[in-house]
């Protein structure tokens, strides 16, 4: 027995070493550029390519970019460096932004974070821009600017602290004093970085503008317009010969701005809502009618927006007018100009035209910069598919990747993007993709978008870029 | 013998073990048999017949008491669709254990015995930030049954035998990250750990040998549903926000051990040399689905149930294998086994990261005298790679699992002591 168990033991202990060498292994999927280079790269657009979020700027939001996130991806094909403007360390909150500080019956209390800013310099010469310290680095490969239009690019002094008003993204990023259009400055670091590939995302503010004012600022940007200078730029970036993607513009109602609050259900409810009979008297006599009397068939609530038209300016929503986010905190809150809180009215069938207007909402609907009425929206969404075939049409004549983040967010808006088993949609706050601001992606967004990229330059290109566990980057950050 | 003793030291020892056979069904009885490819049915080789056929018992010559012991080395890598980093588990060992005790009069017709062993088992810890890590970090099913075992001898060619299979431990431990982030960036993490109600099943055999060089045997071992009732939630790392949405402290849940059919022949070619094949038909078509129920939320708001789709389907393992008894003291093994998936295409989660499994096994015994034996056996299993896609998970409504590639190999020493009298 003792020689069996001498016998065996070392046996035992040879088993052993065999057993650390059945680790079994996968071959590394192939990454490779196709006929792509990747060494270097140059990302152009607006705040989506800064890497904004939660309405601001940031240090984390900048290091979460999608361009920073495909260089890291881009390096494993052959990519090289890939310099942002970030911000300092000690100013890492940048503009300052949106963080939910807590939440009161289900729904977040949203709050401002001002500390550690970069907004170091007071008010600008137009007394209202605060600008940022200004980045020294002269090897930026990262132009995204917050805010930019196409319509804005070749504008001078679009970056200059002046009294007309400037951006203060791209003011940060010139040299002092500097006059140079945003086009200017994309040729600059076309011809210093010599780029091999890029990417541009332009074109979303040119209807967002519009769109996020309810109707009210920047006028949705002419289709021939928005064609020469987008071709310009494209031109400019391909200057060299580089390939590169684009990315078209999503639809407005894909984010959460202008989906959160919705307008069906808040009709319903309002017309739902019994009318209390203290005010049946009140109602009675301003219709003339005799004391006692009830009310017409059919009185109910109503819901009152104020629309851009000159000849309407107030109706009735319906169920095709969008709501913007902010709204949910207006609606139903008491007015300061009509007995009804806001945007609440009486709809009165058979009452004359003055009696109607005066107990409708007129004096109190929803105002013009919350509401995207039928007619905006309509506006929005054919400005929009106009401006995206001058995208492809571009990219389609350079021969780039298209990015189709129109159709890709009509997707997600329909039906989610489950990865790795955690499921993300165009939800408000639970939904992970959108910030705080309901328009600009998370994290987790930005890393999807980059995965959609990649796709489409794999396609494209021939290349295999790796993609990324978009589960490794956060969703709204909650308290 | 002091059998008493014996039975506690098997009762007490935890058993577990990372699967060995299709599906989280582990068949590691005896030694001698692991040694040939898991065969047994149609054989009576010693005590641990009351596992593979409880009806040939009674052909087993000796009375005695055996003890085994293996040690599960799983090492699996992983891919997932597009990532870029081979994941492999956190390196775990677990060591089941079963005890086969027989007795009855050595001449008579009658045969009794208490057989515990572990037919269902996985224990897995995955890497950590895996891509799955949603769907799961930790598993550790147990579960130990204990079968008291009667087999007759109708004739001298033909017995029978049954066993009254109580699972009498079950545990169970799933842990995986919610997806929610608190102010440490950390991801919400919960664990599910609960206990399994007693229950009984059985397990019977005949056996008919109609020649020296030729036996047959079919066995059934029945189904056993494991329930878990108020097994214990509970949440860590959650934000303070997200906490009213997961108040869940209790839950229940029922797992199938789905019932076995085996078929086995055993050839004597000669006194020395044994060969045997083994067939076995397992139900796994019961396990539809994995469902929660929770006592409050998990989720959202009135969120207190989850289901989990599995549809698996019925599953055939061959098995081959032979002893050669080289001289009166030793006696070699060797033998191999094929073993189809109950997990479809487009279906496999990472708690059974299964496909087809092909395993080789080797054996020895050395007899140490009257009484005294000891058995050693390893078996090598590889789990073949398999892949899913995001796109196929999403056709299946199964994207509660994460895409990509698995492939595992398990090594399986073991040691068994055997005392006959």
């Amino acid at each position: 027995m003792r020689t069996f168990f001498k016998n065996t033991l070392p046996a035992l202990a040879l088993l052993g070493l065999v057993l650390g060498g059945c680790q079994p292994e996968l071959d590394a999927p192939k990454a490779d550029g196709g006929s792509a280079d990747f060494s270097k790269y140059l990302a152009v657009g607006n705040s989506l390519t800064a890497g904004y979020g939660d309405n601001g700027l940031y240090l984390e939001g900048q290091q979460n970019s999608y361009p920073a996130i495909l260089a890291q991806q881009f390096q494993k094909v052959g990519g090289g460096e890939f310099k942002q403007p970030l911000f300092a360390a000690s100013e890492s909150n940048g503009s300052g932004y949106l963080k939910i500080t807590g939440f009161s019956n289900g729904s977040p209390s949203i709050g401002l974070e001002t500390a550690n800013t970069a907004m170091t310099r007071g008010v600008g010469l137009d007394g209202k821009t605060m600008p940022l310290t200004l980045y020294t680095g002269t090897d930026n490969q990262n132009l995204g600017v917050p805010g930019i239009r196409v319509a804005d690019i070749t504008t001078n002094g679009y970056g200059l602290n002046n009294p007309l008003g400037f951006n203060p993204y791209f003011e940060r990023l010139l040299p002092a004093g500097d006059l140079r259009s945003y086009v200017q400055y994309v040729q600059e670091r076309v011809g210093t970085v010599k780029p091999t590939f890029f990417t541009n995302w332009l074109g979303n503010n040119d209807v967002l503008g519009f769109a996020s004012s309810g109707g009210t600022a920047a006028p949705l940007t002419p289709v021939e317009d928005f064609t020469t200078k987008y071709n310009q730029m494209v031109d400019v970036l391909t200057a060299n010969n580089a390939k590169g993607l684009v990315a078209t513009i999503p639809n407005v109602t894909t984010v959460p701005l202008f989906t959160t609050v919705p307008t069906a259900a808040v009709i319903a409810q309002v017309n739902a809502t019994p009318i209390p009979a203290a005010l049946v008297p009140t109602v009675v006599a301003a219709l003339g009618l005799p004391a006692g009397s009830a009310l017409p068939t059919g009185t109910r609530f109503g819901l009152y927006i104020r629309t851009s038209s000159a000849t309407a300016p107030v109706r009735e929503a319906t169920a095709n007018d969008l709501l913007l986010l902010p709204a949910r905190s207006v609606i139903n809150t008491a007015s300061a100009t009509s007995p009804f809180p806001n945007g609440i009215g009486l709809v009165i069938p058979g009452a004359s035209a003055p009696v109607a207007a005066a107990l409708a909402g007129f004096a109190n609907p929803l105002p013009n910069n919350l509401v995207l009425d039928s007619g905006e929206t309509t506006a929005v969404a054919t400005r929009t598919a106009e401006l995206n075939t001058v995208i492809k049409a571009a990219a389609e004549r350079k021969g780039l990747a298209v990015f189709d983040a129109n159709a890709f967010f009509n997707t997600v808006a329909r039906t989610g993007i489950v990865i790795n088993g955690v499921n993300n949609t165009t939800s408000f706050v639970t939904g992970n993709l959108f910030s705080l601001d309901g328009v600009h992606p998370t994290p987790r967004g930005y890393a999807i978008v980059a995965n959609e990229m990649i796709k489409a330059i794999n396609s494209k290109y021939g290349s295999s870029i790796p993609q990324v566990d978009p589960n490794a980057y956060r969703g709204v950050k909650l308290p | 013998m002091k059998l008493k003793s014996l039975l506690l030291v098997g009762g007490a020892l935890l058993s577990g073990t990372a699967a060995s056979a299709g599906g989280f069904q582990v068949s590691l009885a005896g030694i001698k048999n692991n040694g040939m490819g898991g065969v047994g049915t149609g054989l009576a080789l010693d005590q641990a017949s009351m596992f593979y056929n409880p009806g040939a018992l009674a052909m087993v010559r000796e009375r005695g008491v055996q003890i085994g012991a293996n040690a599960t080395f799983a090492r699996q890598a992983f891919r997932a669709e597009n990532g870029t980093e081979d994941r492999t588990l956190r390196n775990s060992v677990v060591t089941p254990f079963s005890l086969f005790a027989g007795f009855g009069p050595a001449e008579g017709k009658w045969k009794a015995g208490i057989a515990v062993y572990t037919p269902f088992g996985s224990k897995l810890q995955y890497a950590e930030g895996w891509e799955g890590r949603f769907s799961l970090t930790d598993i550790d099913l147990k579960s130990i049954f204990v079968q008291p075992t009667i087999s007759y001898a109708i004739t001298e060619n033909l017995s029978v035998g049954v066993g009254v299979a109580v699972l009498a431990y079950g545990a169970v431990n799933l842990q995986r990250d919610v997806p929610t982030t608190n102010g440490q960036g950390q991801n919400g993490h919960v664990e599910l750990d609960g206990k399994a109600e007693n229950k009984v099943g059985f397990n019977a055999g005949i056996y008919f040998k109609p020649s020296e060089k030729l036996s047959v045997g079919v066995s059934y071992r029945s189904k056993i549903d494991a329930t878990v009732k108020g097994g214990d939630v509970t949440f860590s790392n959650l934000p303070e926000a997200a906490k009213p949405s997961f108040q869940a402290t209790e839950f229940d849940v029922t797992i199938p051990l789905p019932a076995t059919a085996s078929i086995g022949i055993g050839i004597m070619p000669t006194e020395k040399l044994t060969l045997a094949i083994d067939v076995n038909h397992v139900q796994w078509s019961k396990y539809r689905a994995l469902n929660f129920k929770f006592n409050n939320n998990v989720g959202g708001a009135g969120i207190t149930s989850s289901t989990s789709k599995r549809y698996y389907q019925d599953a055939l393992t061959f098995r081959l294998g032979g002893q050669y008894a080289l001289t009166e003291a030793f006696t070699v093994r060797a033998g191999g086994s094929y073993d189809m998936s109950p997990v479809k295409d487009g279906y496999v989660s990472p708690e059974t990261p299964d496909a087809n499994r092909i395993g080789g096994t080797l054996g020895v015994s050395y007899k140490a005298g009257e009484h005294f034996s000891v058995d050693v056996s390893t078996q090598f299993i590889s789990i073949m790679k398999r892949s899913q896609t995001q796109a196929e998970l999403q056709d299946n409504g199964t994207t509660d699992r994460v895409a990509g590639t698995y492939k595992t190999s398990i090594v399986i020493p073991g040691i068994g002591f055997n005392y006959t009298f």
